[in-house]
């Protein structure tokens, strides 16, 4: 594949800068330095090969600013890093967002946070912020924001139409998870469109990453996805230990792999008991937090916390597991595998559930590739795409596990995929601590002040929503130049619009849940 | 003593029945509500495996006298922007027909308010003015949620009350009277649940539920999507008149159910009334377990199923029941 997109670049468009990349070290396979001229037709032909726009993101480097576009494979691991330099006094630069749907939000956040201007680009607003800014909070240099750009970033406003309301679902209401706004012009029952609103729990956490020290970042990533805590830990460790070159002992790999799974299954669980009081079922709620519970007693237990664990540093652990821990998973196991048939026969066999979820919110195959979805979301449509077998990180690599896909992408497959996940993650733990060996839980020499060699790193996990990117810019410094979060739920969330149009307000509801979306994660 | 009596023939035998007969269902609703908040909770508690309602009083039980109590001491608040009079009608309107459903319904042989020989009229008849009162609150609420959980009520009120109807006429066929102390009286030999009409139980039961607005069919005020539906506004005294109208319906559609369907006040050996009391609150129990057992289904769904399953079937059902009789 890397040799195809290479071959290809080179005969559509001629001067152009493509150097392979050493994936080890780096975390992608090629970088191309396109131009403002030729950026446009860069991205057409990765759209033509069949990429999907991972991430898009900008690194403030004072004499200009840096585009950077990461583009993926479904089918065959090929991470692209696509760079363009803008100039950084008033920066412009041509919008992908017609190839590209999720490109509309990335640009509108990088437009917010350093001020790059995308021309072209339909709805230049708010994003994140709110009229309070009055610097671009990204830039390494306090740029106050012009007037005009103000009035840009301000022009959000719903229409009035006859024949038609508007609600606001949100951002205090029953079913959107935390605090997301969606503001919906609805005809009668039906929704005419449908645009969310983010930015309720905005807490800047790619600049606090600046300006701490890679250890004092540790507790971060848990406050963005309470739900996979663990998940975000890991993936902000293993970055900088890659970044780092830190070699991380078997038995930690091993630990981390069980405790990732068993964060999932909580996820999932929640997810469930959520979704199902979504649709009005009250009572799975209950059921799920009594099994939920147990994981969070297990997971006490070693990491010290229950909800937002930091439990993971740089070349190892926190501490070491215990036999206690080993039998209370087991015991977990039997139980959960157990009540998995009380489900089946209080939920997924339900006819009034049923009824409700099936054949609705169905993403199209084409469509993932457009707003770069992952995790069930895409695994529900039949893209066997799962980031622990096409990039194992941990010790996934050496676990033999099975993907679970759907085959409509329909809110039932959503379900059901996530359902069978558990009972993989399941397997894996069972299979992890069969092989769990002895040895040092912690890398030795690992210095105190962590300053990582000159370069930058891409390194993803899979949350249990889904792709869950690290974009890291070292400059030899003990704190990163450029942390960069590239957060499942946000583009996944994306596709809302798209399958709300036209459909009753209670189906868009149960969409919305069947996304799993955690409202902190995708504000950051 | 004699004096009450000339008191009495003054006002009329018949006024002072109904004057005590009004004062003991108000007792009766109130009382119902308060077991109903218990029971809900209990219920609920005990099918989600918790325990529920625990410290205040033996088992919770004086619970609900706290909730009422702290209600009671509320604010009465009113948002800025509603219809104030029909703000303000909407919880008594509520109340009224609830009052009088439950003069015509026989607790036993003797304890009746009044038997009407029009007595399932009434019942129907006034059940039906609730969602009138459904209807202001949404629309004085000024509030978009709110208004759209009203509409839908209407929409639904309207689609089930032809299945409860239908569903009620063949047995009102058989015993050839309206009057519900007949009807149960006919039961004599058997009640009509077992004896030909289970289908018609069924087709009222789930008529029932859903003229109650309680899931699967609580579109109104379905949390997940309206907030609280009509009553998203309402806080307070006036929330809690909503809620005892919601469990005294409740309790009315069961006890209808079990005078036309399960023999009423019948059965050997305990007395009418407990006997129907029995039978009743059975009947609430499975509804509070539907509510913590299924989610809830769409409007259209909710609509489709009236009209293409319960209204053809009921029609069947009332056709072939005619066709018997006049065999």
């Amino acid at each position: 594949m890397v040799e195809k997109v290479k071959e290809a670049l080179r005969i559509k468009i001629a001067d152009i800068n493509i150097t392979e990349i050493s994936y080890a070290e780096r975390g992608y396979h090629l970088s191309i330095e396109a131009q403002k001229g030729n950026i446009v037709s860069v991205v057409e032909l990765f759209e033509g090969k069949g990429f999907y726009l991972a991430d898009l993101c900008c690194v403030d480097y004072v004499d200009y600013l840096e585009l950077v576009y990461f583009f993926n494979h479904h089918k065959e691991l090929c991470r692209s890093r696509v760079t363009l330099k803008v100039e950084s006094d008033r920066p412009v630069a041509p919008t992908i967002s017609h190839i590209y749907t999720m490109a509309r939000w990335y640009e509108r956040e990088i437009h917010e946070f350093f001020g790059v201007y995308f021309e072209g680009h339909p709805n230049l607003t708010y994003l994140f912020l709110h009229e309070g800014i009055d610097y671009y909070p990204l830039r390494k240099n306090q740029i106050p924001i012009p007037a005009d750009d103000k009035k840009l970033l301000n022009s959000f406003k719903p229409e009035e139409e006859e024949d038609a309301f508007f609600i606001n679902l949100g951002p205090q209401h029953p079913s959107t998870h935390g605090v997301l706004r969606v503001v919906i012009k609805m005809d009668g029952e039906y929704i005419l469109s449908a645009e969310p609103v983010l930015g309720y729990l905005h807490r800047m956490h790619e600049k606090m990453a600046e300006n701490r020290t890679y250890q004092q970042f540790l507790p971060n990533p848990g406050r963005m996805d309470y739900m996979g805590a663990l998940n975000f830990n890991l993936a902000h460790v293993t970055t900088v230990e890659k970044l780092c070159g830190i070699e991380v002992p078997e038995r930690a790999q091993y630990i981390r792999t069980i405790t990732c799974e068993l964060n999932r299954i909580g996820s999932h669980l929640l997810w469930v008991g959520a979704f199902l009081a979504d649709l009005g079922g009250l009572t799975p709620f209950l059921y799920v937090f009594d099994d939920r519970e147990q994981i969070l007693d297990i997971l006490e237990a070693v990491t010290g916390s229950r909800l937002t664990y930091c439990y993971f540093r740089f070349g190892g652990l926190y501490n070491d597991v215990d036999d206690a821990f080993v039998d209370a998973t087991k015991q977990f196991i039997t139980r959960l595998r157990s009540r998995f048939a009380m489900y089946e026969k209080l939920i997924t066999k339900n006819v009034i559930f049923i009824n409700r979820v099936k054949g609705i919110g169905i993403i199209e195959q084409g469509m993932i590739r457009k707003y770069g979805s992952s995790g069930p979301v895409i695994r529900s449509t039949g893209m066997p795409f799962d980031i622990r077998k096409v990039e194992p990180y941990a010790a996934y690599d050496k676990i033999d596990f099975e993907i679970p896909t759907g085959t409509t992408g329909d809110n039932m497959d959503r379900y059901m995929v996530r359902m069978k996940e558990m009972e993989i993650s399941l397997g894996i733990i069972e299979e992890a601590i069969k092989k769990l060996p002895s040895g040092p839980f912690k890398a030795e020499k690992v210095p105190k002040k962590l300053k990582p060699p000159r370069g930058d790193m891409y390194h993803t996990v899979e949350s249990p929503r889904g792709e869950l990117g690290v974009y890291v810019v070292s400059d030899e410094s003990d704190t990163p130049y450029r942390m960069r979060w590239r957060v499942p739920s946000f583009s996944n969330l994306m596709t809302f619009p798209a399958l709300a149009r036209g459909t009753l307000i209670a189906d868009a509801i149960a969409t919305l849940g069947s996304y799993d979306i955690v409202v902190p994660e995708i504000d950051r | 003593m004699n004096e009450l009596m000339v008191i009495i023939n003054i006002i009329g035998k018949e006024t002072v029945r109904a004057i005590i007969g009004l004062i003991g269902v108000l007792i009766l609703v109130v009382i119902n509500a308060l077991i109903l908040t218990w029971a809900e909770r209990k219920v609920a508690g005990h099918m989600q495996r918790r325990i529920a309602a625990k410290e205040v009083g033996p088992f919770g039980l004086i619970q609900p006298i706290a909730d009422s109590l702290k209600l009671l001491g509320k604010e009465l608040l009113t948002p800025v922007n509603v219809d104030k009079p029909l703000f303000y009608l909407a919880p008594v309107f509520i109340f009224i027909p609830v009052l009088v459903s439950f003069v015509v319904i026989p607790f036993d042989a003797c304890l009746q308010v009044k038997d009407i020989n029009v007595g399932i009229l009434v019942i129907l008849a006034f059940s039906s003015l609730s969602v009138f009162s459904i209807l202001i609150a949404g629309w004085g609420s000024n509030n978009k949620y709110s208004l759209i959980g009203a509409v839908r009520s209407v929409a639904q009120n309207i689609a089930y009350e032809i299945p409860l109807l239908l569903s009620l006429l063949p047995v009102i066929f058989m015993v050839n009277s309206l009057s519900l102390k007949d009807i149960v009286e006919f039961q004599r030999g058997g009640w009509f649940v077992w004896k030909w009409q289970f289908f018609a139980f069924l087709i009222y039961f789930i008529a029932a539920v859903a003229e109650t607005n309680r899931t699967p069919f609580d579109l109104p005020e379905a949390e997940s999507e309206l907030v609280a539906g009509f009553h998203t506004e309402y806080s307070g005294m006036r929330f809690a008149i909503f809620f005892l109208a919601e469990y005294t319906n409740i309790m009315i559609v069961s006890a209808v159910a079990a005078t036309f369907f399960l023999g009423g006040y019948l059965g050997p050996v305990l007395p009418g009334f407990v006997w129907f009391l029995i039978k009743t609150y059975f009947l609430v129990f499975v509804i509070l377990w539907f509510r913590w057992t299924f989610p809830r289904v769409r409007f259209d769904q909710l609509l489709n199923f009236s009209w293409k399953i319960l209204i053809p079937v009921g029609f069947v059902n009332l056709i072939v029941t005619g066709g018997l009789l006049k065999l």
